[in-house]
């Protein structure tokens, strides 16, 4: 029920109470529920996803489009009128857990998702329920960082959606029942999903987590309508040494053991088979190559080099693949054998950028734990310049040690699996970031069959502050425009709107709109938990909406909730 | 691992039970009675007969069936679970561990943490993130254990175990007991068992 609903229903009740004496017969009857447990949602078509970018009244794909730029082209809500935003409905969802869904919005249908992979449809102008999934987790999931889902995808009359115990759903979009359903992997190896499928072109795509616990990393393609697995594409190859890079994407000495490394490499082989590198973020369409691009997860174990020599390909790497084979077009890594968990999970985002030679091409950026976001070449992944960082960086990149050594960033980053927004006109990303500083610990043990396999420790340091920010980064320079602290570490997402605004939410529950330009909070609101979860908008009767869930967050630990909250002018 | 004043009880009730099993074919058992042995030790009532045992009762489903996985293996040690774990099958481990996260978690009368050692417990999470795994409130989820009002010993005993590796199940929960300062766990141990 709405707030206009409450206050009607309200006004109705006074009536009958004044007039009771002449009419007590009289019933007042309320409006009849809709249909429950149907959502009258239209097909969506591969023509509206490919051109969800300019779509000012859906909001189609996890990251906005295809692109992943998370700009959002409506602009009713704008920096003069944004200081009247208000709650238009809240939603409590059965789930009190981290919640890091982007909502869905087809035709005045909202799809959200919380922790444990359940699905709700609701009607995005009341928050009204119209059907629940309550998948039923199998005994055994495996996972770290909490029982999280990201969201789902809609194509034609199918909701995809994939879950903790590593299962691949599509339910129908009108009543929320199983159409099909297919395993992914098997949690006991310690495979788990958490990330919204891509769909594109009747193809499911989903990638894995896994890369505390051994696994070997995978993009897999599924036939939309049946399921059928259609192609699988390993993120770490049989031959994972490569070239035994000595300096990270930024020109520092990793300090490796380079004889070390080969001398065990002629002892135990390529450890490709446990090497980790999960992808469990979308990855970017180009729809004009048919391309697309991802990030790479760490190697496993996290912190122990010792027992995976080489430079461990393609864990912490940018990677296009052709999307009908599935076959590798190009990578390019940002640390190889790392041994800080610094890696590769903010998701890809595809935006025009200068080349080296200041000619516009298209490019393709990323947000790096490290603190950079990186700016690379479309055509061959090649790196054309990386950001002033946003992060305090230090000690980097000490090695390792048993007794702990200190570094920064800690292991969450800099910008952990939060998606940017980009705002292409200002040519500015916004990426927002945490700033932990920590110990990083290392220890030897074999692998653990599917069991959490870190080879160490990275561990906040109690006695250092910790904080976040907000930081605009003009990917054509590298140079930081503007930047906005915040009290405590920030993870979730971010959106930016035509209306010239970004919005973004902190793990103290403050969800606020600022100024895409200058960094200026121009409105904020607590939702009273953590905000942890990137924002989306859309379109219903005319009006725009901005939508946000306020769950809080398992890995950082901040307070959880269940609200689901949307807002919009008057 | 046991104290040596119960050892004996323990002898006989598993040897009972080996002899049952041996008696009566798995498959021909109910859950009951393919449970019976479990109480025990594990308490008829969920309440563990000794401190240094885990509660079952309430337990997550998942975290049961990879320890029995883990005792059959031999990947966890115990001279009483092993022989136990050895005589079941897979589809027995789980129908176990499902019978036992069905029933309600017995509360143990354990007292709550003073301050001084909940704040050092909360930092110590803080440092390492136990709820990264835990979750909320630590009531566990999936193959991750449910801590909270679970015996203080035994919580001790896991922690050192996984400490010094005596428990050598889980390295990842090794390398973090590692980094973490034995005063510390003491006061997780409080802290946990408190709630």
């Amino acid at each position: 029920m709405n707030r206009f609903s409450i206050v009607g229903a309200a006004l109705v009740g006074v009536a009958g109470l004044l007039a009771a004496p002449a009419i007590a017969q009289q019933e007042t009857k309320q409006e009849p529920k809709s249909a429950s447990g149907q959502a009258k949602v239209s097909p969506v078509t591969q023509q509206q996803l490919n051109s969800a970018d300019k779509n000012s009244t859906n909001f189609l794909l996890t990251n906005g489009n295809y692109a992943q730029t998370r700009f959002y082209p409506a602009k009713q809500i704008d920096r003069d009128n944004v200081k009247n935003l208000h709650v238009a409905w809240i939603f409590q969802t059965d789930v009190k857990e981290s919640l890091e869904t982007s909502p869905i919005v087809v035709d005045g249908v909202m799809f959200v998702t919380t922790s444990f992979s359940h699905v709700y449809a609701l009607d995005a102008k009341t928050g009204e329920q119209l059907w629940h999934y309550n998948h039923k987790m199998g005994p055994i999931t495996t996972y770290c960082c909490g029982p999280n889902n990201r969201g789902v995808q809609v194509l034609g009359d199918l909701v995809y959606l994939a879950t903790l115990d590593s299962k691949l759903i599509a339910l129908n979009a009108k009543s929320g029942e199983v159409v099909w359903k297919t395993d992914i992997a098997d949690p006991e190896q310690g495979y788990s999903e958490t990330m919204a499928p891509t769909v594109i072109k009747d193809k499911v795509l989903i990638g894995t987590n896994g890369g505390e616990y051994g696994i070997r990393g995978f993009v897999k393609a599924y036939d939309a309508k049946t399921g059928k697995l259609l192609w699988t594409f390993n993120t770490v190859p049989e031959n994972s040494v490569g070239v035994w890079a000595t300096k990270d994407a930024t020109g520092r000495d990793m300090h490796r053991n380079i004889q070390a490394e080969k001398d065990q490499l002629a002892k135990t082989g390529d450890p490709y088979q446990k090497l980790g590198g999960g992808v469990w973020q979308n990855p970017a369409v180009d729809l004009a190559t048919n391309r697309i691009y991802f990030v790479v997860g760490n190697p496993s174990p996290d912190l122990d080099g010792s027992v995976r020599p080489g430079d461990n390909l393609y864990t912490d790497s940018l990677v296009s693949l052709d999307l009908d084979t599935g076959k590798y077009v190009c990578h390019f890594q940002y640390i190889a054998h790392d041994v800080w968990d610094l890696d590769a999970v903010s998701p890809a985002v595809l935006v025009d950028v200068k080349g080296k030679d200041g000619k516009t091409i298209p490019g393709v950026i990323h947000a790096g734990k490290t603190g950079h976001i990186y700016v690379h070449d479309r055509k061959d992944c090649s790196l054309i310049r990386f950001s002033e960082a946003m992060v305090p960086q230090e000690n980097m990149w000490v090695l390792p040690t048993k007794e702990g050594a200190r570094m920064l960033p800690g292991a969450n980053g800099g910008v952990e699996w939060s998606p940017i927004a980009t705002d292409p006109g200002q040519e500015l990303a916004y990426a927002i970031n945490l700033h932990q500083p920590m110990n990083y610990f290392v220890e030897n043990s074999p692998y653990p069959n599917g069991k959490l396999w870190l080879g160490g420790a990275f561990k906040a340091i109690p006695t250092e502050k910790q904080s976040g920010n907000i930081t605009a980064v003009n990917y054509n320079t590298g140079k930081i425009k503007w930047q906005v602290k915040t009290p405590e570490p920030m993870i979730g997402g971010i959106l930016a709107t035509a209306g010239g605004l970004v919005f973004t939410g902190e793990g103290n529950g403050k969800f606020a709109a600022y100024n895409s330009s200058n960094g200026k909070e121009l409105w904020n609101f607590r939702a009273g938990a953590g905000v942890n979860a990137p924002p989306s908008s859309y379109m219903v009767g005319g009006k725009q909406y901005i939508v946000v869930g306020a769950g809080g967050n398992t890995q950082v630990d901040f307070h959880r909730g269940n609200n689901i909250i949307a807002f919009s002018l008057n | 691992m046991y104290r040596k004043s119960n050892f004996c009880i323990f002898a006989a009730v598993v040897l009972a039970a080996v002899l049952n099993v041996c008696v009566t074919p798995l498959y021909a058992q109910s859950i009951a009675e393919k449970t019976q042995l479990c109480a025990g030790c594990h308490g008829a009532d969920g309440k563990p007969i000794d401190k240094t045992i885990p509660t079952l009762w309430g337990q997550q489903a998942g975290y049961i069936y990879i320890q029995l996985r883990d005792f059959k293996r031999g990947d966890r040690k115990s001279d009483i679970m092993q022989p136990i774990a050895s005589s079941l099958e897979r589809q027995d481990m789980l129908d176990i561990a499902e019978y036992f996260s069905k029933k309600p978690w017995p509360d143990l009368g354990q007292p709550s943490a003073s301050k001084d050692v909940a704040a050092r417990a909360v930092s110590a999470n803080q440092s390492i993130g136990c709820t990264g795994c835990h979750l909320d409130h630590f009531q566990g989820d999936g193959t991750v254990p449910r801590l909270a009002g679970m015996g203080k010993d035994y919580l001790a005993k896991q922690m050192t175990d996984f400490r010094s590796r005596a428990r050598g199940n889980n390295p990842g929960m090794s390398d973090l007991m590692l980094a973490t300062p034995p005063d510390d766990l003491v006061a997780l141990a409080e802290y946990l068992s408190g709630l």
